[in-house]
């Protein structure tokens, strides 16, 4: 466990020392100034506006941090040569897999939680207001949604290079995001193997919308129960241990060969 | 007692350029090295020493043969507890200071943390580097990246260190350091396995030599038994290879 701590917190520090988060952070607090600046609709569905947008931000924002800093881990340390070292080590290739992914998902966790907080003290001083029992729930499961992703990216880049790993990443949670939750429809449009396949997809594909609160949260609807908090998390951590085992099938025999003759 | 390195019949292929063909990297090398012994693993380019390297480091699975160090398969993990290893570039992660880099390598050796600071404080002065220990490795010189590598591959105080072209990038003030840590090493009843085109610093700090040409073992020996009286390990060394290829 403490091999995994340690290769988490060299993600961390990363992340602090880069100028990712801080260029997303400045932007987020630009774009959301100059939302408060507006006030096209009157006072109280300005406040609505902004938190609508700022979530959306909020949440563009996490996704964009969450796949850059997971899709370049594993790739950057073979391409800098830091993965022989790091090897030599008594650390096996799942808890360099799994160390990537806790580091990346705490790091990328905490940068939504400073979103949060940024977007809270806009809505604050804009006079409007977050239920904080949803406001933490909508943060949780935004956490699980981003376990999911940071595994996603992680588990491509273990047999791609960063930028492959973060396009199939983009490509395929824009898709779950967007798609399955129509697909229950489309599926009574089609028949034989469209439907199957549609099926499928919507059996093996992340249901992210899921982790979703925003529309809650924007107009002050009722939390939802613990359990159902409790049961997506799981659900969260399930589909994030499926990617992460996948990644790890596919990282056991891969041949580090650099230096090596061919 | 347990070697501390044993490799039999050691076999390594790598996919080839055609669809289904394959080079072999490594023909069935075996070779020995007792613990306490500073081995020189020498070779010409593309011989298969960092192919080998890289097969006890657990960096490539072999297609056949077995490799063990201090007993262990070099499959397991835990095989890789006694070893330090310094690569012929050591790239670290930039973003870290020089004492970062030290106790995260500690850390996944599994070191406590309070053993670990005074560990990290005497192999900084042991590699010079005190006064730059809290500066970002990116600040760092390639000589100071090779320090700081040196002393990230000693931090376990390992029982074998498997060291790869060691002093290529080194000041002769740099060379002498590893030369004298080498030496340091093996007073200690450390094993000391390294590869170097240098062969005047092998003949010097060697128990035994092995030569490794097209991924076979040629010669394997201490240099008094290899080089004749007068003949340096540089000539034997050239007189091998072009046996070996002939």
């Amino acid at each position: 466990m403490i091999q995994i701590l340690t290769l988490a917190q060299v993600v961390w520090l990363e992340m602090i020392r880069r100028k990712d988060f801080y260029v997303l952070f400045i932007l987020l607090a630009a774009f959301l100034a100059i939302l408060m600046a507006l006030d096209l609709f009157g006072l109280s569905q300005a406040v609505t506006y902004l938190k609508e947008i700022g979530l959306l931000l909020t949440w563009i924002g996490a996704w964009i941090l969450a796949v850059s800093i997971s899709a370049r881990q594993l790739p950057q340390e073979e391409r800098s040569l830091t993965i022989f070292p790091l090897l030599a080590k008594p650390v096996s290739r799942v808890q360099v897999l799994l160390g990537k992914w806790l580091g990346a998902w705490a790091a990328v966790g905490a940068a939504t939680l400073v979103f949060y907080a940024l977007l809270t003290g806009m809505v604050v001083l804009r006079g409007g207001t977050f239920d904080t029992l949803v406001l933490g729930q909508a943060w949780l499961l935004h956490l699980g949604f981003l376990g999911i992703v940071t595994a996603l990216a992680i588990a491509f880049s273990t047999c791609c290079n960063a930028d492959a790993a973060s396009v199939l990443t983009y490509l395929i949670t824009l898709g779950a995001w967007l798609i399955l939750p129509r697909v229950p429809d489309l599926v009574l449009k089609v028949s034989g193997p469209t439907q199957a396949g549609l099926m499928a997809l919507y059996y093996a594909l992340p249901h992210l919308e899921l982790f979703d609160l925003r529309r809650r949260l924007v107009y002050a609807w009722e939390p939802a129960s613990s359990a159902t908090v409790l049961l997506i998390l799981i659900y969260g951590l399930l589909m994030a241990a499926i990617f992460l085992t996948l990644g790890a099938l596919a990282y056991r025999n891969k041949r580090f060969t650099h230096g090596a003759m061919l | 007692m347990a070697k501390a390195i044993d490799i039999q019949d050691l076999v390594v292929e790598f996919p080839g350029a055609r669809r289904g063909s394959a080079v072999r990297a490594l023909q069935g090398l075996s070779l020995s090295v007792e613990q306490g012994h500073v081995y020189g693993f020498l070779g010409p380019n593309g011989a298969g020493k960092t192919t080998t390297m890289h097969v006890l480091l657990g960096f490539i699975r072999a297609t056949s043969g077995v490799a063990r160090l201090f007993g262990e398969d070099v499959r397991h993990t835990i095989a890789r507890r006694r070893i330090g290893y310094l690569p012929e570039h050591p790239n670290t992660y930039r973003f870290l200071t020089g004492r970062e880099l030290l106790h995260m390598a500690g850390r996944l050796f599994g070191l406590p943390r309070a053993a670990l600071q005074a560990r990290v404080a005497e192999l900084l002065a042991q590699v010079d580097l005190e006064a730059a220990a809290d500066r970002r490795l990116a600040t760092y010189s390639r000589g100071m990246l090779q320090r700081i590598g040196l002393a990230q591959a000693l931090v376990n105080d390992p029982d074998l260190m498997i060291l790869d072209e060691p002093t290529s990038g080194f000041d002769p003030l740099g060379r002498a350091r590893i030369r004298a840590i080498i030496a340091g090493e093996r007073e200690r009843g450390k094993t000391v396995f390294f590869s170097s085109h240098e062969l005047s610093e092998v003949e010097r700090l060697c128990d035994r030599v092995g030569i490794l040409s097209g991924g076979r073992l040629v010669t394997e020996g201490s240099v008094a038994e290899l080089v004749k009286a007068g003949e340096s390990l540089e000539q034997y060394f050239i007189s091998t290879i072009r046996s070996a290829a002939n």
